[in-house]
């Protein structure tokens, strides 16, 4: 887990990405909500997506998907599911390929995959 | 400079940059015509869409040049992207485009914009030879001219360096993906 001020990254990649946000005076909130997805009949939240990021400035929550393909189908699952219940909430899935070019761009390595 | 990976395909010829070029141009020439334009790019990546597009123009118009910090990550705070040369020009009341070579997340154009805005421009707008909004984080840019929407892909040329090599190509091309940072 890493730290930055205001936060406890779950992964490294994240700890990163908030960096490149500081780093160009982006304002960021680190899952500062969970969107409930599915209910049991009892009306508890059964399942729920919480966005890795909200940026106040852009009204855009953001998650991050580094690698696994098997997380990627999950997370897109979720994401279509919370677009359906929530549409109008801007949420946006920065994929893998996204993160890599980004760090590619600054002649960085990806974290280790999650 | 040997270690190089090598262009696997060439995605946008010479010839079709310079037809969207002066297409491009023809456009800012109806809009611009009678302004007091000024015309900014961030080096190096925009100098030679810059060069070609105001050498398509036939009317006045003024250029100038900004070079900004790159993020160098590492732990701890990333400290904050600044301008390492500043425009020479005033903006208070001219029309400003800004000139880039490609959008696709739009941090650094968002940053320009902000820096770009607070000197009081009568217009501020972004003409991009090049944009990949499937990377996009920024949603709102004032985009009013875009060359070619381009894949997600590691592009070179016309601009776009790897390591500050291939800038010099007057195509744009992919860059084969052999080294584990060129995605």
């Amino acid at each position: 887990m890493e730290e930055l001020p205001g936060a406890h990254f779950a992964h490294s990649s994240e700890a990163e990405f908030a960096r490149i946000l500081d780093f160009y005076g982006i304002r960021w909130e680190y899952e500062p909500r969970s969107f409930p997805l599915k209910w049991d009949r009892q009306g508890r939240v059964a399942e729920s997506f919480s966005p890795d990021f909200y940026l106040p400035d852009f009204d855009l929550y953001l998650e991050l998907t580094t690698l696994k393909q098997s997380l990627v189908t999950r997370k897109n699952r979720k994401l279509r599911r919370m677009r359906e219940l929530y549409p109008h909430v801007r949420v946006k899935m920065f994929y893998g390929r996204d993160y890599r070019s980004l760090l590619a761009k600054y002649d960085l390595h990806p974290a280790p995959t999650r | 400079m040997n270690s190089l990976p090598p262009i696997a395909e060439v995605l946008l010829s010479e010839e079709q940059i310079q037809d969207r070029v002066r297409a491009l141009a023809a456009e800012i020439r109806r809009d611009y015509t009678g302004k007091d334009a000024l015309f900014v790019t961030v080096l190096k990546g925009g100098l030679y869409f810059l060069a070609d597009l105001t050498r398509a123009l036939d009317m006045h118009v003024a250029i100038d040049f900004m070079a900004i910090s790159s993020y160098r990550g590492g732990k701890g705070p990333s400290g904050a992207v600044r301008l390492i040369k500043d425009l020479d020009e005033e903006l208070m009341g001219r029309h400003v485009l800004l000139v880039e070579d490609i959008i696709d997340t739009g941090l650094t154009a968002s940053y320009l914009l902000r820096t770009l805005a607070a000197r009081d421009p009568a217009d501020l707008a972004i003409c991009t030879l090049l944009e990949r909004t499937s990377r996009r984080i920024v949603p709102t840019l004032p985009i009013r001219y875009r060359g070619f929407e381009v894949p997600d892909r590691f592009l070179v040329g016309y601009g776009l360096d790897y390591r500050q090599y291939y800038r010099n190509l007057p195509y744009v091309g992919v860059l084969a993906p052999r080294t584990k940072d060129a995605p």
